[in-house]
């Protein structure tokens, strides 16, 4: 028995929960060892982690510019004294913009969930919500 | 819309009348009781909320993109947590049935400008707005809605605010749940999540060497400037914490620095209430196991555990450690079935949340092993709460 999900655009096949897991059965070792190896092959499609929408896709590429602009900036600052309040809170800025850089592509590879799916559900017709072509 | 009921119960003394208040709040009810006596009117209000909110506080370094150790927590009272819907799509709020989980960044008082030109990072207390938080963590567990800010990580800058219901459970991870005293108050559970410099190293290599912006030595370089105020801020906060997992490099292995295997140590308090330390064959005692033998066979590097009560920051802890890494399920339910007070509800429970959650980082090592437990102890500790309130009387304050 297969559920699909729709993620991305592309239908994602998965095998659904074993029904032990479903009925929250007490599973013993060999059990739910057997279950992992009985996962059929090549019933998942691998999706790609990527953006579905333009505006997911613009605040990437602006998370990963800011990197390389906050490295720079950083490394200028601290030059001149390693020890200064601007230096510190210069490495905070680039540590503040890496987190949200990975935080974001946690979000879309692990979890595969676009941030602007509920918001583009409401405003389809906005331009951060075109969906984003490869 | 006002409505109001009286009974009258026969069961004490004096007469006494019950009437629900119109409830002006969202969730609260309010019960009058009346004692009618000859010489005077005696009214005792009696506030129940209708719900309690459990507070729960996370503490750690790595924004608020915890998402693994919160989809854990969340995942074990059921359902997803996702951001709310139809609103501001950079909130850092997460919403699932049970829980609702508030990242402490949206109480920033400065935005990123705001900081660059007082010379604060984010860790310092400064950039902060804990009467704010107080007011607002204090609002909730009582019941009562509030207008949350909302700290845009991609802009910097500080967004309109978010209108947020009490929920059953709501968390509050960021760099401060514990700083201030009076939230600290407020807190029913706190976890800090302790890295250690060589294994935050090692993730931050991980996280950002795929950035074309970053080197091994702009990684280096800023957790090297961020590491005095980290020190004098945020890591006090762990000796306040009911439970610390501490998460070190492996001692299995020898001179090894990838950080891929770990050594976890789940560090918890004596005497808290609704909290039952884990524990493993022998409650108080020290142990030292390895289940790798005749019965289990793992493979290299295999698998460590240490029981073994102790003293953290003058409190009385247990501490459960565990140095190595699952390869195969079986494991993971060897390892279960051996260790006690898990606040599990059926036998495999640790195993099937695990397994849930298989890819997430962590999943074969410590520090999977020990959220997903810490998730089951909160759960435990929620249900003894609310068994606790409803049948303990609610306070009174004389009228």
């Amino acid at each position: 028995m297969m559920s699909t999900t729709a993620s991305h655009g592309r239908v994602m096949m998965l095998p659904s929960p074993s029904r032990a897991l479903q009925n929250q059965q007490p599973l013993i070792g060999s059990d739910m060892f057997r279950l992992k190896q009985t996962e059929p092959r090549g019933s998942r499609l691998v999706v790609a982690a990527t953006a579905k929408y333009k505006g997911t896709k613009m605040r990437e590429e602006k998370l990963s510019e800011m990197i390389v602009e906050k490295v720079k900036e950083a490394t200028e600052v601290c030059e001149a004294d390693v020890r200064s309040e601007g230096c510190k809170v210069a490495w905070d800025e680039v540590e503040e913009v890496s987190q949200a850089r990975a935080d974001l592509r946690i979000k879309l590879k692990l979890l595969n969930q676009d941030p602007l799916e509920s918001f583009c559900q409401e405003n389809p017709e906005t331009d951060e919500c075109r969906i984003y072509e490869d | 819309m006002a409505v109001s009921t009286i009974y009258s119960t026969q069961a004490l003394n004096s007469t006494h009348f019950l009437t629900s208040s119109p409830s002006s709040s969202s969730s609260s009810k309010q019960v009058f009781f009346y004692r009618r006596q000859t010489n005077r009117r005696f009214n005792t209000i009696i506030t129940c909320a209708a719900q309690q909110t459990v507070v729960i506080g996370l503490a750690a370094d790595s924004g608020c993109g915890k998402s693994t150790f919160m989809r854990r927590l969340t995942s074990v009272f059921g359902g997803a947590a996702e951001p709310p819907k139809g609103g501001n799509p950079d909130s850092n709020t997460l919403i699932s049935d049970m829980t609702t989980v508030i990242c402490l960044d949206d109480y920033h008082s400065l935005d990123r400008t705001g900081r660059k030109e007082k010379g604060v990072t984010a860790l310092d207390p400064r950039a902060n707005d804990f009467d704010l938080m107080y007011e607002q963590v204090k609002a909730l567990k009582s019941g009562i809605a509030v207008e949350k800010p909302i700290y845009n990580h991609v802009t910097g800058l500080l967004d309109a605010p978010e209108l947020i219901q009490p929920p059953k459970i709501l968390v509050i991870e960021g760099l401060h749940p514990m700083f201030d005293e009076r939230v600290r108050d407020l807190l029913d559970f706190s976890i800090y999540l302790d890295i250690s410099n060589e294994v935050k190293f090692a993730w931050k290599i991980q996280r950002d060497m795929a950035e074309r912006g970053h080197s091994l030595e702009s990684i280096k370089a800023s957790i090297e400037a961020r590491k005095p105020d980290f020190d004098a801020f945020i890591d006090p906060q762990k000796q306040y914490a009911d439970a610390v997992i501490e998460v070190l490099p492996t001692q299995l292995i020898p001179d090894d620095n990838e950080g891929k295997v770990l050594r976890v140590r789940l560090i918890m308090k004596e005497g808290v209430k609704y909290f039952s330390p884990v524990y493993l064959f022998d409650e108080g005692s020290t142990i030292s196991w390895i289940p790798c033998g005749r019965k289990l066979t793992c493979s290299y590097p295999g698998i460590k555990f240490n029981y073994q009560p102790d003293s953290y920051f003058d409190n009385e802890v247990s501490v459960v450690e565990m140095d190595g890494q699952f390869d195969r399920l079986d494991e993971l339910i060897y390892v279960e079935s051996h260790l006690s007070n898990l606040s599990t509800k059926f036998y495999g429970e640790v195993t099937q949340q695990m397994l849930k959650h298989a890819d997430f980082p962590g999943s074969n090592n410590g520090t999977g092993l020990f959220q997903t437990i810490v998730g089951l102890k909160i759960r435990d500790l929620y249900e003894q709460l609310i068994a606790n309130k409803a049948t303990a009387p609610s306070e009174a304050a004389k009228a």
